[in-house]
């Protein structure tokens, strides 16, 4: 049976009428007409449904709308402020973190996530965090180096001397991701 | 979304337990919701009620006493486990196994409980758990029992939950000895389920083994304890030709199904291979 109820996305509050097993990622787009959150694999694997609910990151396609009342829910329609966009949004632009640009909103948030929480991450805990959103146009050092921009302050420098941005990829390239953080 | 339920958010422990008294067999509880929701979407599941159990106090919170060992709330996220400084230091199993679930957002979402709950045979912490010899905490309107986690499973996606019951806490005794590993092999990705998935804790010398416990994930219908392969080891050496024979006894106790991640003979010859490894890892780690 149907409910209303009211949803705050990005501060502001949406008054929708849905079904218990509404999802969050159909409320959005289809309730709330908020499209930039995009829907991948529909079951949690591919991120490109990112948001972020009550500071936490999640998956909207895992998530039941009904449970997200009184909850703020953060998506990338939020993120430009009076026309001017979020640095991690213009890191993206400046430093080609995306090509076809499906999974750059959930790309996005889950970058705006781990630095709500922890603005100076190190390279190798933004290559674990991010590891959970698929970019199937491979351009993972791309998303790399521009969550990294923001991270160390090099947002609107505008084109990098290429010597400093070949040896900068090198020392991506270098550091071990995968590397259990378990102690011995 | 192919389920079509009504949606229930109860506020405490005593109001879910009535509501599964009162929609008994006919409701599912909502953790993180990274298990469910995506059975509901499929339509593999069609409960009339869905319990989110996200307002219920009571379910959150890790505590560790060295004398009591290690609690955790069925709330408790796998990235909190996973970070949590106690279980880093008195648990690495704990934490490696974690760490190696999913991808950080699936943890962020899933709750340990939930996991448990589930009962799916292919993920990895209730190996862990098995291998440390935890129990789960179950209640309903008409009390609480507790259950090893070597118990809790039954059958493929089955476990010892009464329609009425809530897994509400996970105990883990304290750590009996140093020596630890927990190894998988991920087929297709870093963060897919496991071909099989190995949890083993020693206790003794290299010379002697006391005790061991290898329980087993992903090859056959639910995690279970190679009981066959520690009697091999218990009261014995860890030379490399006993250590090999614990790996075929497990092999021998596994029942795997063939799937896309291989033959049901192809997973057997991995995990005599895997159980090896791991015992390795163990036993180095002995001293």
């Amino acid at each position: 049976m149907k409910r209303e109820m009211v949803l705050n996305v990005n501060g502001e509050e949406h008054d929708v009428e849905i079904e218990p097993n509404r999802l969050l990622l159909e409320a959005l787009r289809e309730d709330v007409g908020l499209t930039g959150t995009k829907e991948g694999c529909s079951i949690g694997v591919c991120g490109a449904c990112s948001v972020i609910v009550d500071g936490r990151l999640v998956s909207a396609c895992l998530t039941l709308a009904a449970a997200c009342e009184g909850k703020k829910i953060e998506t990338i329609e939020g993120l430009a402020r009076d026309g001017e966009l979020h640095p991690l949004q213009r890191a993206f632009v400046q430093f080609g973190g995306f090509q076809c640009g499906i999974c750059t909103p959930g790309q996005i948030m889950a970058a705006k996530a781990l630095l709500d929480h922890n603005p100076n991450p190190t390279t190798d805990q933004v290559k674990e965090w991010m590891s959970a959103n698929l970019c199937r146009c491979t351009g993972y050092y791309k998303i790399l180096e521009s969550v990294m921009a923001v991270v160390e302050g090099k947002v609107d420098e505008g084109r990098r001397d290429e010597a400093v941005r070949q040896a900068r990829i090198q020392s991506l390239y270098q550091s071990d991701t995968y590397k259990s953080n378990a102690s011995d | 979304m192919r389920a079509k339920f009504e949606y229930l958010a109860p506020t405490s422990l005593d109001e879910v337990c009535a509501l599964l008294q009162e929609h008994e067999g006919d409701a599912k509880l909502l953790a993180g919701g990274t298990a469910l929701v995506m059975w509901l979407r499929m339509g593999l599941l069609s409960p009339g009620y869905v319990i989110d159990l996200e307002n219920v106090p009571g379910l959150d919170g890790i505590t560790y006493d060295p004398a009591d060992g290690l609690r955790i709330g069925a709330g408790v996220k796998h990235r909190d486990l996973e970070l949590c400084p106690e279980v880093r230091e008195h648990y690495p199993l704990l934490q490696e196994t974690f760490y190696k679930v999913a991808q950080p957002r699936i943890r962020l979402m899933a709750t340990v409980g939930g996991n448990l709950s589930h009962g799916d045979p292919m993920t990895d912490p209730g190996a862990s758990f098995m291998a440390l010899d935890a129990e789960v905490t179950l209640r309903s309107s008409r009390g609480e029992r507790t259950v090893s986690v070597e118990d809790f499973f039954v059958d493929y996606y089955e476990t010892a939950l009464e329609p009425d019951e809530i897994l509400t806490s996970i105990h883990v005794p304290p750590p009996a000895g140093p020596a630890w590993s927990h190894i998988k092999f991920t087929p297709r990705s870093e963060e897919d389920f496991a071909t099989v998935g190995v949890a083993v804790t020693l206790t003794g010398t290299s010379s002697r083994c006391d005790d061991a416990r290898i329980a087993l994930n992903s090859v056959g219908p639910t995690i279970f304890r190679a009981r066959a392969a520690e009697d091999v080891l218990r009261g014995r050496d860890l030379s490399p030709a006993r250590i090999e024979e614990a790996g075929a006894a497990a092999a021998d106790a596994s029942d795997p199904i063939e799937d896309v991640r291989g033959s049901s003979d192809y997973k057997r010859d991995l995990t005599a291979v895997f159980v090896h490894r791991a015992l390795e890892q163990a036993a180095a780690r002995l001293g």
